[in-house]
């Protein structure tokens, strides 16, 4: 026991130097497996939207296998947890990359998660379409190639479009901004404020909140102090509702704006506080569908246990990631093969009628146009009584 | 002017809320010398139950006794379980780890079955906020912490008058004294389990209106709720009260005056040094140490 | 415990070293390697916690903050400042280790429950910290673009990092390891055990827990660093208290305090959540069950259990070190004859608590090389008394002059450097470690060889511990012990227990050995053999100052006897004289309620005072 030290010194260098010349990487199939992974948040809080992308994807890929698969290979779909956290999404792109050695990802849901995914997607060279996480900067990040997709909404974009909703309901151009103090938040505030810039104004004020605040009263007396008449909101639900009601308490009542955070059960939890409250989203489930999303709306009910349409959480999320799986599964179709490399090459060909809108093409090869939901595609809805609904559909304005 | 009232009566009602996990904390403390880790969790049950029952076209009084009714369960099952069996570990490891242990399994179940998200709990209390001096504040949230002190005042009168309420506070005095004299220590552990998670299962449901009830509300709310419970003297009722108001009232005006962003490490900092300066807690009492 | 982890030899390094060489060549990709490389972080930061849980005792529930402060250093550094690996390392352990000090200092005041409020606190500023600070952190989008870790100017692949960790994990397995069969790791388990004991050993307990802090946050620090450059992202994310808590679990249920056990537990943690994805929603559900499972079923860890087993089977065939001759005390330990001068003297000493004086201005010389003995009815005072002298409680007021020196406030530690020593009226052995242990536990102030030369195992540690094990050895055959040295303490008779207690105390070459009711408990037989090691003691030099109740052993060896009654000195003088004082037969026997006064020694005012000392 005693030379123990000793040895282990004179082990540790031999361990060195033999390491140092043995070095050499692990060889890479050449074909990817027919799988296509996601990394979402099974469990945590948000785990509806990993859900709302295991549905979309999985009736996607259901789909394709039944009739046939792709080039005589049937898909799989493989989703792993990050409950939200950046560095399980990272080991996660790693997991299906290295080890399951799919063809291409989905994203999740946290904008947070997707940027920290940029360097190992980027290492390994596998296509990533983003289905949620709306971050500007996921998709625009100045790589060349760039394997980051995203069949989503793009914060800069739904900036624009909020900024310029908030500004025709402002008599005196004076917008207040709220957002949440996470990646996702904090990523989209410059947008804001680069959107108000486009538009020769500025914001009043901005201001944060965090995850579980129970009062926002002090940051909305600032933001009514410096005269704001709208406000443009970036944040989830459970937050959405402190903010009406510290609006009740403060008895303030300016225009209310928001991203797809708020897209949820906000109807619900603030009842008519929430009233007139306006959302931005990509695709909604509510009302009549159409004859193919009536078809996976059966199929959820049967399936997945959802009861109603106001079930469908997050259910821009739902046809995100089945249109995204489709354009995937068109881009190997295109490709011919299941080399990762030819699949990148082949994702700028795709044209394809989606449920959320005719992409046509999907993707182009400048940076913005790896985005492939357009803004004119976005919908603005209002929260009326409890369910969000289409603007026209209520009284609001 | 307005503002400064604003956020003590907004603070007013966030710190009722960690004085009721407090005092739940501090009963369990006294008995047992161990707590419910993931008493926050009780509180989450006592909400989410609520709510369920409601949703089953239970009516509200009996949707709440109901829910009362399986946190005593719960309270009692967890004390037997997860506490006794591990009572003896001096460096506390055992029954923090069994009770987060049964927090998270608590909290996971609670996510699938009720949902991620939030949902809201009626009550005539948030349907409008009153204003006063141009400060606007839900009846709740004052009913909150009056609840909390009311709690206190009668937990006092308890102890006092009672028979079970003197065995309490022997057992938290000197537990082997008080066993050798005769009084049932098991028991009057199990009884103050019950009664911690009662009226956290009833603080569950009074805030549930106001900060909405989900299956991840309680375990930040638990967290803080130890902590005031240990900086206010966890061995004294009204210290965790009177700690629970302040820190309440402290957070909101660091959000108020500082930022909302440094609210968290300024509170705990606090947390750390108020510890360094009274080890037992603002009003505890000292723990018998023998030689 | 540390039986396994003794039959550890240098075939174990070497076999770890080419298992570590080969493992990039047989993991089936670069995802298993990587995989393999985080369980070897997970690895470090559960060894390094093992020493603050499992042989200090403290519970840390901010574990992670230490990893996110080392993480966080190395990313920024590398990133801002281009610094590689190996100054990143150094300048993160630094860092860490700094907080470490920062998070030591509370347990001076704060034990238990308290510590862990502490702990969890210090894990959410931390992460706080991490969040808010943008400008430096990144906040929650995190830091990324960390460049590939070098050594020695050379870039490191997956493969070599491997190594690199590897290296780095099998010297945290070693530093444990070492750490652990040593005064150090002797002396943070008898602070765990019993601190009061630790101290009347000469143990400075907060430097002890100090150094555990420490050593833990560098483990956790130089654990976030590797982790920065394996994951090339660190993000707020992995920092929380739920981290804490998982690695927390990794050294439970390996096993806490074992040698083996939180590299095994790591490496459970670390493939559980692969296995756990196949739970989907559930998996945090299984997670929680698990958790609960270990505590239930495995409470000592699964090495700990293996151990426990294996030492049940291995009791009966160890062989007994017994010695034939008696040693002599003087061959053994430092006595000096003693000169007869004042050994101990007390001006005007009080010590109250709350509004209760439980002595009252007792002023008392005890003279060198004599037997004195301190009586009194229950309640007198005796051992408050005791415990003022022995710097277990403060003297509210008056003087205390030992060898000369005045050392009113003096610690009991360092009072037993200066030659103080003590036993306890209800023993205060380490129960959990050896015999042997227990005494050489006693001898750690006088080892030589540093901190550096124990873990590194250099000669002069070695030196020191086969003097030392030797000295122990035959002070437990001075007191007839020889025979039970691998015993746990626990195991021994109650006369034995008392035994070992003069044994230990002898260790510290005592000029004064307090005896505090050493008679207590014991056989007839026992007594006698008690009242002919106190009288050899004194012959030799020890000057002895003893509490007893038992009348007959005090008459019979007492040189000087004092009573103290209700707190104040009522009699002092020879054993005959006070026989004979009125004072002392009316304590004694003048009223019924004398004798059934309460005891302040065993009742809340003692005892409040008790964490003070």
């Amino acid at each position: 026991m005693s030379k123990i030290a000793l040895r282990a010194s004179i082990g540790g260098a031999a361990v060195f130097a033999t390491a140092i010349a043995l070095g050499t990487g692990p060889v890479n199939a050449a074909e990817a497996n027919p799988c296509i992974g996601n990394s979402g948040p099974v469990t945590g809080p948000a785990a509806f939207g990993g859900k709302s992308i295991r549905m979309g994807a999985e009736m996607a890929v259901d789909e394709i296998n039944a009739a046939g698969g792709v080039l005589g290979k049937k898909l799989k779909f493989i989703q792993y947890d990050d409950r939200g956290a950046p560095p399980r999404g990272v080991d996660n792109v790693r997991r299906i990359g290295l080890r399951d050695n799919c063809v291409a990802m989905l994203g999740g849901y946290h904008s947070t998660v997707a940027l920290a995914m940029r360097d190992p997607i980027h290492e390994i060279k596998m296509v990533y379409v983003g289905v949620i996480a709306a971050n500007t900067k996921v998709i625009e990040n100045g790589r060349n190639p760039n394997y980051m997709f995203r069949v989503s909404a793009k914060d800069r974009w739904v900036s624009k479009f909020l900024v310029a909703e908030a500004l025709k309901r402002s008599p005196n151009n004076k917008v207040g901004i709220m957002y949440e103090n996470t990646g996702w938040g904090k990523g989209a505030y410059p947008n804001i404020q680069a959107a108000l810039r486009e538009q020769g104004t500025k914001e009043v004020g901005a201001e944060t909140f965090n995850w579980r605040d129970t009062d926002m009263t002090p940051q909305l007396i600032r933001l009514r102090k410096a005269g704001a008449e709208s406000l443009v909101m970036w944040g989830l639900d459970r937050e959405g509702n402190q903010i009406m009601r510290s609006l009740q308490k403060i008895g303030w009542n300016p225009v209310k704006i928001g991203a797809w955070g708020f897209a949820g059960n906000l109807g619900e939890l603030a009842g008519k506080l929430a009233n007139c409250a306006l959302i931005m989203q990509t695709y909604s489930w509510m009302g009549k569908l159409e004859p193919r999303a009536q078809k996976l709306y059966d199929t959820m009910k049967k399936r997945y246990g959802i009861k109603s349409q106001k079930e469908i959480r997050m259910g821009s999320g739902v046809a995100d990631a089945y249109d995204a799986i489709h354009i995937i599964a068109k881009a190997i179709k295109i490709a011919g093969s299941y080399d990762r490399q030819k699949v990148y090459e082949a994702m700028f060909s795709v044209k394809h009628n989606g449920l959320v809108m005719n992409y046509n093409p999907a993707f182009e090869r400048t940076e913005e146009r790896h985005d492939a939901i357009l803004p004119s595609a976005y919908k603005l809805t209002a929260w009326y009584n409890g369910e969000l609904l289409p603007l026209s559909q209520t009284p609001c304005k | 002017m307005s503002a400064a009232l604003q956020y003590f009566l907004a603070g007013l009602g966030i710190g009722g809320i960690y004085a009721l996990v407090a005092i739940g904390f501090h009963i369990m403390w006294s008995s047992a010398k161990a707590v419910n880790f993931a008493h926050g969790d009780t509180l989450m049950l006592g909400a989410v139950l609520t709510i369920v029952f409601l949703d089953h076209g239970i009516a509200m009084p009996l949707a709440i006794l109901l829910s009362i009714g399986v946190a005593i369960v719960f309270g009692v099952v967890l004390e037997r379980v997860a506490i006794r069996p591990f009572a003896d570990n001096a460096a506390s490891i055992g029954w923090m780890l069994t009770t987060i242990a049964i927090g998270i399994m608590l909290e996971s179940y609670a996510t699938i079955e009720f949902g991620a998200f939030a949902r809201p709990l009626p009550s005539p209390g948030v349907d409008k906020p009153i204003i006063i001096f141009g400060a606007g504040v839900f009846i709740q949230e004052l009913l909150i912490p009056f609840v909390a002190v009311l709690i206190v005042v009668l937990l006092g009168i308890f102890q006092r008058r009672t028979q079970l309420g003197r065995a309490m506070r022997a057992v938290a005095f000197n537990r082997v004294a008080a066993g050798i004299v005769g009084i049932n220590v098991l028991h009057v552990a199990m009884f103050s389990f019950a009664l911690a998670s009662a009226l956290g299962g009833l603080a569950g449901i009074l805030v549930a209106p106001v900060i909405q009830a989900s299956a991840t509300m309680g375990l930040l709310l638990g967290i803080k709720g130890f902590a005031v419970a240990i900086i206010g003297g966890i061995t004294s009722a009204p210290g965790v009260v009177i700690a629970g108001l302040l820190y309440g009232i402290i957070e909101k005006f660091v959000d108020g005056y500082i930022s909302t962003a440094a609210r968290e490490a300024v509170g705990f900092s606090l947390v750390i040094i108020v510890l360094m300066l009274f080890p037992q807690g603002l009003f505890g009492r000292r723990e018998l140490v023998k030689v | 415990m540390s039986r396994i982890a003794r039959h550890f030899n240098p075939a174990f390094v070497v076999a770890a070293a080419i298992l570590i060489l080969a493992l990039p060549h047989i993991a089936a990709n670069e995802y298993e390697l990587r995989l393999i490389t985080l369980l070897l972080i997970y690895a470090i930061i559960a060894l390094g916690l093992n020493v603050l849980v499992g042989l200090t005792g403290l519970v840390s529930l901010g574990q992670a903050g230490l990893y996110a402060i080392g993480a966080y250093t190395a990313a920024i550094l590398a990133t801002r400042l281009g610094v590689g690996l190996v100054p990143g390392l150094i300048l993160g352990m630094a860092f860490a280790g700094a907080f470490g000090v920062l998070l030591a200092y509370p347990t001076v005041r704060v034990r238990g429950v308290y510590l862990a409020v502490v702990t969890i606190a210090f894990g959410i500023i931390v992460e706080n910290v991490a969040i808010e600070w943008d400008s430096l952190t990144g906040s929650w989008v995190g830091i990324s673009n960390v460049p590939a870790p070098t050594l020695l100017g050379l870039p490191l692949d997956t493969n070599a990092y491997f190594i690199v960790v590897g290296a780095s994990a099998l010297i945290a397995f070693l530093v444990n390891l070492n750490l652990m069969n040593s005064r150090f790791g002797r002396a943070m388990r008898a602070t765990a055990q019993s601190e009061i004991a630790a101290r009347s050993l000469g143990i400075n307990v907060v430097a002890i827990r100090t150094l555990a802090f420490v050593v833990s946050a560098m483990a956790a620090g130089a654990a976030g660093v590797f982790y920065v450059y394996l994951n090339k992202y660190i993000s707020p994310d992995i920092f929380s208290f739920t981290d804490s808590i998982r690695f927390l679990l990794m050294v439970i249920l390996g096993g806490s305090g074992t040698a083996l056990g939180p590299v095994v537990g790591a490496s459970i943690m670390t493939y559980l959540p692969e296995y756990l994805q196949a739970f989907g929603p559930w998996q945090a559900f299984a997670y929680g069950l698990l958790l609960a499972a270990v505590m239930f079923f495995l409470p000592r860890g699964i090495v700990g259990s293996v151990e426990h087993f294996l030492s049940g089977r291995m009791a009966e065939a160890r062989p007994d070190t017994v010695r034939e001759e008696r040693p002599r005390l003087a061959d053994i330990v430092a006595v000096d004859p003693a000169d007869g001068s004042a050994c101990l003297d007390a001006r005007g000493v009080s010590v109250a608590f709350g509004g209760l004086v439980a002595v009252d201005k007792v002023d008392e010389t005890v003279d060198s090389g004599k037997i004195h003995a301190l009586i009194g009815p229950n309640g007198a005072g005796k051992s408050t008394f005791l415990n003022a002298i022995s710097g277990v409680y403060r003297a509210d007021s008056g003087s205390i002059t030992f060898l000369g020196r005045d050392t009113t406030r003096l610690n009991s530690h360092q009072l037993a450097r200066l030659g103080l020593a003590r036993t306890f009226q209800n023993t205060e052995l380490f129960s959990n470690m050896t015999v042997l242990e227990n005494v050489l536990v006693a001898f750690h102030k006088e080892y030589r060889s540093n901190i550096f030369s124990t873990i590194c195992r250099l000669p002069s540690f070695r030196r020191d511990e086969r003097h030392f094990r030797e000295a122990a050895i035959a002070l437990l055959g001075f007191v007839g012990l020889s025979a039970y040295a691998h015993e746990k303490a626990e195991n021994l008779a109650f006369g034995h227990q008392r035994q070992l207690e003069i044994a230990r105390a002898l260790a510290l070459s005592p000029k004064l050995l307090l005896l505090d009711e050493p008679a207590a408990g014991l056989t007839h037989a026992e007594i006698e053999q008690l009242i002919a090691l106190v009288r050899e003691l004194a012959a030799s030099g020890i000057t002895i100052l003893i509490v007893e109740h038992h009348v007959e052993l005090i008459m019979e060896i007492s040189d000087h006897v004092t009573v103290l009654d209700y707190g104040e000195l009522i009699a002092s003088g020879s054993a005959e004289e006070v026989q004979t004082d009125p004072k002392v037969i009316e304590a004694y026997f003048g009223s019924q309620s004398f004798g059934d006064g309460p005891e302040p020694a065993a009742g809340p005012g003692a005892g409040s005072a008790g964490g003070e000392a």
